[in-house]
């Protein structure tokens, strides 16, 4: 049983890896600052770095959503754990195939509430109250705030610089979603050595209120990383391409500088902000700040329909999985099996049209001849 | 319940970092570019100013490096 939990949780984090690289990479893929391989390759070995970085558990995972002491109060049980990670695993998977950029943390909230849900036999472990001023309200803040700062970033950026000048934002853009990862791996891999040290925990095999052992650490930082590098092209091409098109450095550049900014200080200052969604709203917020740029909304707003149902969605597929437990006393086998066919299905499901690294090929501009018109009006240079 | 002012602190922490790493950035574009050694230097200056920004934004995020400061 802990074993199951175990490699559930590692499954979980490398989803949780796949579905992220999107966020810091996107952008810079889009506009050719760094090459699809190097690119999830460098996400790849900053959010291994990130995860040693930090071993400070999250000691509620659930981030007060769940009552676990007093009125109400339901005890995490391993089983609700399982069925917990099954459902946001299965729903990170289907969101990924759908190319949605979505809270992996939502949905890791999600099935623990559905499981919990399930283990009460009601609706009071749940406070509601928390549920919207942690989940509702930033998922629509997120976004906005991210767009807002990104937008002027944008202006400025377009404002200070000429036309010819604004490729070297490329360079920038490397070490701006650089950042962007690292404060990934720092967080989420967090999570998963969470679930896991928590398991061990409740099942005797570690004492209460110690840190993650060290295998743990390595292996969420090593299943972080090779989600990451695995690359959820999917999701990066809606990052990246399908949202606002042509991105350019600049643009790029600002959006990856407000959302590392704005990730930054609502980590610091104590108002959290889902990474997915902070990182959508950049790219929005970029698209509407560029002259000629335009937003594809009805991609946003799938985008955010995806982020409404995530804790439904997930914790429906957690609550199910925690009937099935509860119900029958090899619900737990039948479970993993379930999860196992799920994963195997969408697995093949994703096989035809794949998104895959060759997508994002990128013309090298060296390789074409550029008109020399330059030399020939030099006084009418183009200030755009 | 929900907390506004940690809301404003964060949006003008965001608005005003994301904005001077930008303008930083692009004025050190903007500078770089043409000859000379005022704008040289001016340049390196400028870029000098980004990598501490991005070396702050890495002190905040490795919590061995901010724990101990106590932020």
């Amino acid at each position: 049983m802990v074993v199951l939990v175990i490699a559930l949780a590692l499954i979980f984090d490398f989803t949780n890896g796949f579905h992220d690289t999107a966020n810091a990479m996107a952008t810079p893929i889009a506009t050719g600052a760094l090459k699809p391989k190097t690119a999830v390759a460098l996400a790849a070995v900053l959010n291994l770095v990130g995860a040693f970085l930090s071993t400070e558990v999250a000691k509620t995972i659930s981030g007060g959503l769940i009552h676990t002491e007093g009125d109400g109060a339901v005890a995490i049980t391993p089983a609700m754990i399982l069925a917990g990670l099954i459902g946001a695993i299965l729903w990170n998977l289907i969101t990924w195939l759908l190319g949605l950029p979505s809270s992996s943390s939502h949905a890791l909230f999600g099935g623990l509430i559905g499981a919990a849900i399930v283990g009460a036999w009601s609706l009071d472990p749940i406070d509601g109250g928390v549920l919207v001023s942690k989940i509702l309200i930033p998922a629509i803040l997120a976004p906005l705030l991210a767009g807002v700062v990104s937008y002027l970033a944008t202006k400025i950026a377009f404002g200070i610089t000429k036309k010819r000048q604004r490729d070297s934002f490329k360079v920038g853009q490397v070490f701006t979603s650089s950042l962007v990862s690292l404060a990934h791996g720092t967080n989420d891999a967090q999570k998963t050595m969470g679930v896991i040290t928590l398991t061990l925990i409740a099942a005797g095999l570690q004492p209460v209120d110690s840190g993650p052992q060290f295998w743990v650490i390595v292996a969420c930082a090593v299943a972080i990383a090779a989600g990451t590098y695995s690359g959820g092209w999917r999701i990066i091409k809606t990052l990246g391409k399908d949202i606002t098109d042509g991105i350019e450095p600049a643009q790029g550049f600002a959006a990856e500088a407000s959302t590392t900014a704005t990730i930054l200080a609502s980590s610091h200052l104590g108002f959290a902000l889902s990474t997915t969604q902070v990182a959508s709203g950049s790219v929005i917020g970029t698209g509407i700040g560029r002259k000629g740029a335009s937003v594809r909304w009805k991609t946003a707003g799938r985008i955010g329909l995806g982020w409404l149902i995530t804790i439904p969605a997930s914790g429906a597929i957690a609550a199910f999985m925690a009937l099935i437990a509860r119900a029958l006393w090899w619900g737990v086998i039948l479970d993993a099996v379930i999860a196992a066919v799920a994963i195997l299905a969408i697995y093949l499901l994703s096989r035809r049209g794949s998104v895959t690294a060759k997508h994002f090929h990128q013309p090298q501009p060296t390789a074409f001849v550029r008109p020399k018109k330059r030399r020939k009006k030099k006084k009418s240079r183009s200030r755009r | 319940m929900i907390d506004w002012m940690a809301f404003v602190t964060v949006a003008l922490a965001s608005l005003i970092a994301a904005g001077l790493l930008v303008t930083v950035f692009s004025l050190a574009l903007r500078v770089g570019d043409g000859k000379g050694a005022v704008r040289r230097w001016g340049a390196v200056a400028l870029f000098g100013l980004c990598v501490f920004i991005v070396l702050a934004g890495i002190f905040l995020i490795v919590p061995a490096l901010h724990k101990p400061v106590g932020l």
